[in-house]
């Protein structure tokens, strides 16, 4: 039921913001409908169906009760892992970089020391080889560079 | 087309080799809980970058078909459905190992998955290139009414109450109209990143929606897959039953093979649905319902039938319109585009040689699929011990660095990890995802054609209705809003009711 309010009220909110962006966009001066039309037609149909599930939860008529409650910390974890990655890749390298996110992964998942240190240098070499060998994908080297072949 | 041509574009040692390998993935991705089938094909999209069309799609092809079908694998051994296709008759085939008979209830399995996707393929290649002859007068106001009504089915076909299944469509749409508008060019919610310009790149977003926000639900379970003591009966006796079960229940086969192909060609319904009415119609015609839900095997055989015919139906709109009949479709129309190919009526005429080529790929993987398959089930118990510490994380880097790849830049990995958050809060907030996918594809195709048939009608919305087939279409769009209306209208009064339960 709160959880249904929420959602409902989120997808509102989003509404709003934007159709208030959409406003901005610059309007045809012989047409009606400019780039902010369709946005706008957008924006009006995540407001209603935000109104249909607040609307469902206030008759009591969702159906099944909310989902599990979340756990929040080992997906804030594993986000700020995502993160880190995407912040390491250019300065760091590849290599590096998914040294450090599976060791992290692997830890966060429950494995043990041993495992996250023997299998993330394994898998990264074996993206290296698929990805950077096979495919010749531009992967960044990072502090690697000198040593980069 | 000659007919040799066709035989010799399939039989291509690449194409060969690309299915019997994607086989393999697929059964091992479907086998592994918590992996799905989309999320399979998303992450096998780096790399169909690097095909031609042809492979690209039986990439796509052999790995959800094998995918489907292995999500039995961890369903009967563990209880646990490895995609959401497997959960109609999990409790069938959880009960039917349990009795000893983990290979015959797998073998079922796949010979139903077998028989399922190969009478998919042979109404797929009856049926596409008529409509595409029907298809092939259509200007801007019928695709866009076109697009609209795939939209609106998926809405009404959704896994969810109309207000939820309308949610995640806009969220869908919402995200197709950044980046820079079809009328003067104006940036849209673009936030200044460049990247962005081009619109959120289609690839990071499915890999997002699909791979991380699994992912990220994963993170919150940590519970070690345990097998357990199964006793497991020779493969040969398994066979024999196996073949007996499949014989039994032909007339169901054909019924489940027939009807999940239709229920795959629905805009936004797929294997899972299809997987859940087959069995419900199993039951109701059965001698024995009562026999359901026990270690039965006639739900089994249709449910398996089924869902797999529905992965070959998903590609009826999906080649024939452009629409994608399921979130494996909608991510092959993406990659067809990345390829240059649009489809539609045209490929038909323009790439003959690739439609059929198709077919020849479809219809092999479904056979190398016996093989591949059951080499699946003869080790499955293996399968089920890699564990999750490794898998994971695994998935993760595998998801990041094919999102990389395919951007050459590090927004890329930010559009991953953005869209799965939002598709963990939309599961959490139980909005399905599909109708998002739908959206996020066919958003710039019903906003090209809708801005194109406004000018050409200078606003006028009649115009819409000016040409008879746009009128004919336009007319069922409507038929379907209505619907939609009255099903909400008495989803308000009596509640709704989930067709699948706890099937995601």
């Amino acid at each position: 039921m709160t959880r249904d309010l929420l959602t409902g009220s989120a997808l509102a909110v989003a509404g709003i913001v934007m159709i208030s962006v959409a406003v901005t966009f610059p309007s045809i001066p012989v047409m009606a409908y400019g780039p902010g039309l369709f946005p706008k037609i957008v924006a009006g149909g995540l407001i209603l169906s935000g109104i249909g599930i607040v609307a469902e939860a206030w008759t009591g008529r969702a159906g099944a009760g909310d989902a599990a409650p979340m756990r929040p910390l080992p997906v804030l974890a594993l986000a700020a892992i995502i993160a880190g990655f995407a912040l390491a890749m250019d300065p760091l390298g590849f290599h590096i970089a998914a040294i450090l996110a599976l060791i992290a992964t692997v830890r966060l998942f429950g494995g043990g020391w041993i495992t996250a240190l023997v299998f993330a240098p394994v898998a990264t070499a074996l993206l290296h080889l698929v990805f950077y060998n096979v495919l010749r994908v531009p992967l960044p080297w990072g502090l690697l560079l000198p040593v980069a072949w | 087309m000659e007919f040799g041509a066709i035989l010799a574009a399939v039989f291509d040692l690449r194409i060969v080799t690309t299915i019997v390998l994607c086989t393999l993935y697929g059964s091992f991705v479907g086998a592994m809980p918590g992996l799905t089938a989309t999320m399979a094909v998303a992450l096998l999209v780096p790399f169909t970058y690097f095909m031609d069309p042809v492979q690209a799609v039986a990439a796509i092809v052999a790995t959800t078909t094998t995918a489907i079908f292995a999500g039995d694998i961890s369903g009967a051994l563990l209880r646990m459905p490895g995609t959401p296709a497997s959960a109609a008759y999990v409790e069938d085939s959880y009960a039917l190992a349990r009795k000893g008979k983990a290979r015959t209830t797998l073998f079922i399995s796949l010979l139903s998955a077998s028989v399922g996707g190969v009478i998919g393929v042979v109404l797929l290649a009856t049926a596409t290139p008529l409509l595409a002859r029907l298809a092939s007068s259509f200007s801007s106001d019928e695709a866009f009414w076109l697009a609209t009504l795939g939209l609106s089915c998926a809405v009404f076909v959704g896994g969810a109450s109309v207000p939820r299944n309308f949610a995640s469509l806009f969220i869908g749409l919402a995200i197709a109209t950044v980046g820079i508008d079809v009328a003067v060019g104006h940036p849209r919610y673009t936030f200044g990143v460049n990247e962005l310009y081009d619109g959120v790149s289609f690839i990071p977003a499915m890999i997002g929606l699909f791979a991380v926000s699994e992912l990220l639900a994963n993170a919150q379970v940590r519970k070690g897959v345990s097998l357990g003591r199964i006793e497991i009966e020779p493969i040969g006796t398994a066979l024999r039953n196996a073949f007996a079960a499949i014989r039994q229940a032909w007339t169901g086969v054909l019924r489940a093979g027939i009807g999940g192909t239709f229920i795959g060609a629905l805009p936004g319904a797929g294997a899972d649905i299809a997987a859940w009415i087959a069995y419900a119609v199993s039951r109701r015609f059965s001698r024995t319902p009562e026999k359901f839900g026990t270690g039965h095997t006639e739900g089994i055989v249709e449910g398996g039938t089924a869902n797999n015919a529905a992965v070959a139906g998903a590609w009826t709109p999906a080649l024939v319109f452009g629409i994608p009949g399921d979130s494996v479709t909608a991510i092959a129309i993406g990659v067809l585009l990345m390829k240059g190919l649009t489809p539609g009526p045209d490929i038909f005429e323009a790439d003959a040689l690739l439609v059929k080529t198709l077919f020849g790929a479809f219809l092999l993987a479904n056979v190398i699929m016996l093989f591949t398959g059951g080499l699946a089930v003869a080790v499955a118990t293996w399968i089920l011990r890699v564990p999750s510490a490794v898998l994971m994380p695994g998935v993760l880097i595998l998801s990041l660095i094919g999102a990389y790849s395919i951007d050459g830049s590090v927004v890329a990995i930010w559009i991953v990890l953005a869209l799965g958050l939002l598709g963990l809060a939309m599961t959490q907030a139980r909005i399905p995802i599909a109708p998002a996918v739908l959206g996020v594809v066919l958003g710039q195709v019903v906003e090209d054609n809708f801005m194109v048939s406004m000018m050409k009608a200078q606003g006028d919305l009649t115009g819409f209705f000016s040409r008879t087939p746009a009128a004919v279409l336009g007319a069922l769009t409507l038929v379907v809003w209505g619907l939609l209306l009255w099903r909400s209208w008495r989803e308000l009064v009596r509640g709704y009711r989930a067709p699948v339960e706890e099937g995601r």
